[in-house]
């Protein structure tokens, strides 16, 4: 498989584990609020800019158990072991979605 | 004074029509007002971030929401409205028109529960609005499967949390449902029957971190506000002021109380109002009812004699009679007549042997003796049936008779007759049927109530929030 193809593929996963780790939270209301909200219902977001947005809308602790629901959702996608991921302790979503992104393209 | 044929209190209805809802005075009003914003700040105060309001239809919830949004102050509250359009709103509660229009409103009828969320997200993000209300949440809520709601629900608790805004839950369901669960407190609005009367009461089933010193009680929605009565407080004697004389109102005596004159009109002349009372009331609500008359008869120039209640304080009595009055008045033209205190029976082997005729003659006597020295020659007679029912346990029906004497010679003389009456008295039908009025004081929730019923009236929650010697009524509605 192409470079393209594989990010694009990424894309694609993580847009999809972005919903399904929100709706396991936030059920799927919630989930769909949060992305109209956040105008990114269709976008790919950014991870950065996408845990800002959490962060001002729920707090750090709500924001980061929803980051980790997202990447749980996202390494059950890539069928990656979980603990191959720091999700203990200091966690950080964007360098951890950096990582995972860096694997799929590997 | 001109007197009247007919016995009985005057009917409220006259005085609905002319002086507006009885008892319920402006100033009385605005103060149980104040207490009642303040007492509300309290409950809304530290870690109470969110709220759920229940109960059924036509219980309140909205109005009590509502004032929750107005202490959150101008233009930091949000209603959010799942059921009724703001303009009907306005209609409904006029007495919240300019909350309605001071805060956000949001019409979510047609909206679905992304959208509503959404618009939560919108309000809570720039954390300036303090409180959101969600009339009603379940409206919403029940298009929703269990999991869906509940994770709803907690986005909604995750979102109040971290903006520091409150929200506040209205529901119409019954139940615990699973809002109950995640919420800081839970207030339940219901609206009981007590002596064939409605009485709004509100339940407080959880308030997370805060001390709850009673989990009932008692509310009213008088003039479309949201007002509660806390327990019954004995008030401040010391505040006691100089009399201002009542003067009487189309030929009856006043009662000296504004609220007792438009709950009952006043006295006419030659009647007999029984005052039922239950065990809890305390004694200085029954002193609130007891001594406004005597005070307006004594500064009226007319004269007053008292037999009080069983463990009734004469010097206290005394004491509170003279700061409002002269006290060469009081010495003058008032008679306290304790019956458990031989002195007062003129010698100190009566009391062992005295019977209902003795206590009637010495009351005679001194009803003779006392109308000389009125300026009408009426008297007001204030008597505790309690305490001669106690002294003549073992001859009731001599008592009865005498009291019987008493109301007919006092309405010939077209005096003024008050007995106290305990809601246990074995002649308490029999008295009650020979009195022309007759109301009922009882405590629920810890608030003292009154109410007639002959004339029938409406309920009332007495407190003393003015002058400490007189009643404040305001009409539970």
């Amino acid at each position: 498989m192409s470079v393209t193809s594989r990010a694009e593929d990424f894309a694609t996963t993580f847009a999809n584990a972005v919903h399904g780790g929100l709706d396991k939270v936030l059920g799927q209301s919630g989930a769909a609020a949060v992305l109209s909200h956040m105008k990114m219902a269709n976008n790919l977001p950014d991870p950065a800019e996408f845990h800002k947005k959490l962060l001002a809308l729920f707090g750090l602790q709500a924001t980061v158990s929803l980051e980790r629901a997202i990447v749980k959702d996202l390494v059950t996608r890539l069928r990656w072991a979980l603990d191959l991921l720091n999700l203990e302790g200091d966690f950080d979503f964007s360098a951890t979605m950096r990582r995972i992104e860096r694997g799929v393209k590997r | 004074m001109t007197t009247k044929k007919s016995t009985g209190l005057k009917p409220l209805i006259q005085v609905d029509r002319q002086r507006g809802a009885p008892g319920s005075g402006a100033d009385d009003l605005a103060e149980t007002r104040i207490a009642t914003v303040l007492g509300l700040k309290q409950f809304m105060q530290g870690p109470i971030r969110t709220l759920l309001i229940k109960g059924l239809a036509g219980t309140g919830k909205t109005t009590v929401a509502l004032e929750i949004l107005k202490a959150a102050g101008k233009g930091k509250g949000a209603y959010i409205s799942s059921r009724v359009a703001k303009e009907l709103l306005e209609k409904h509660i006029p007495a919240m028109k300019n909350t309605l229009q001071s805060q956000e409103f949001l019409d979510i009828r047609l909206e679905d529960a992304t959208s509503a969320l959404d618009f939560v997200m919108q309000l809570t993000e720039p954390k300036k609005i303090r409180t959101i209300v969600f009339d009603s949440w379940d409206g919403l809520a029940k298009e929703l499967e269990q999991k869906e709601r509940l994770r709803a629900e907690k986005t909604l608790m995750a979102l109040a949390n971290n903006s520091g805004a409150q929200l506040i839950f209205v529901s119409e369901e019954p139940g615990a449902t699973t809002i109950d669960y995640l919420v800081d407190g839970i207030l339940e609005m219901v609206t009981v029957e007590e002596q064939d009367r409605a009485v709004r009461e509100f339940i407080i089933h959880k308030l997370r971190g805060t001390k709850i010193p009673q989990h009932k009680y008692l509310f009213t929605l008088l003039e479309g506000k949201f007002t509660f009565f806390g327990p019954y407080a004995i008030p401040d004697y010391s505040k006691v002021s100089k009399f201002i004389q009542k003067p009487d109102i189309d030929g009856s005596y006043s009662f000296g109380s504004g609220a007792l004159d438009r709950l009952f009109g006043g006295i006419i002349p030659g009647s007999t109002l029984a005052i039922e009372y239950d065990e809890n009331v305390p004694y200085p609500a029954l002193r609130a009812i007891e001594l406004p008359p005597i005070i307006n008869f004594l500064s009226m120039g007319r004269s007053a004699i008292l037999l009080p209640l069983p463990g009734a304080n004469d010097e206290r009595t005394n004491s509170i009679l003279t700061k409002a009055l002269d006290e060469r008045i009081v010495g003058d033209r008032l008679r306290i007549l304790n019956v458990v205190r031989t002195s007062d029976l003129e010698t100190t082997n009566l009391l062992k042997n005295v019977t209902p005729n003795q206590i009637h003659e010495i009351v005679t006597r001194e009803t003779t003796r006392l109308r000389e020295k009125s300026k009408d020659q009426s008297v007001l007679l204030v008597k505790s049936v309690s305490a001669l029912e106690n002294l003549f346990a073992s001859d009731l029906d001599s008592l009865l008779e005498v009291t019987s004497q008493e109301i007919i010679t006092l309405a010939q003389s077209h005096d003024a007759h008050i007995l106290f009456l305990p809601k246990d008295s074995p002649i308490r039908s029999r008295i009650l049927s020979m009195s022309s009025s007759y109301a009922k004081l009882f405590v629920r929730d810890g608030t003292v109530l009154m109410y007639g019923v002959k004339p029938h009236t409406g309920i009332y929650a007495l407190q003393h929030l003015e002058d400490p010697t007189s009643p404040s009524l305001t009409q539970l509605v």
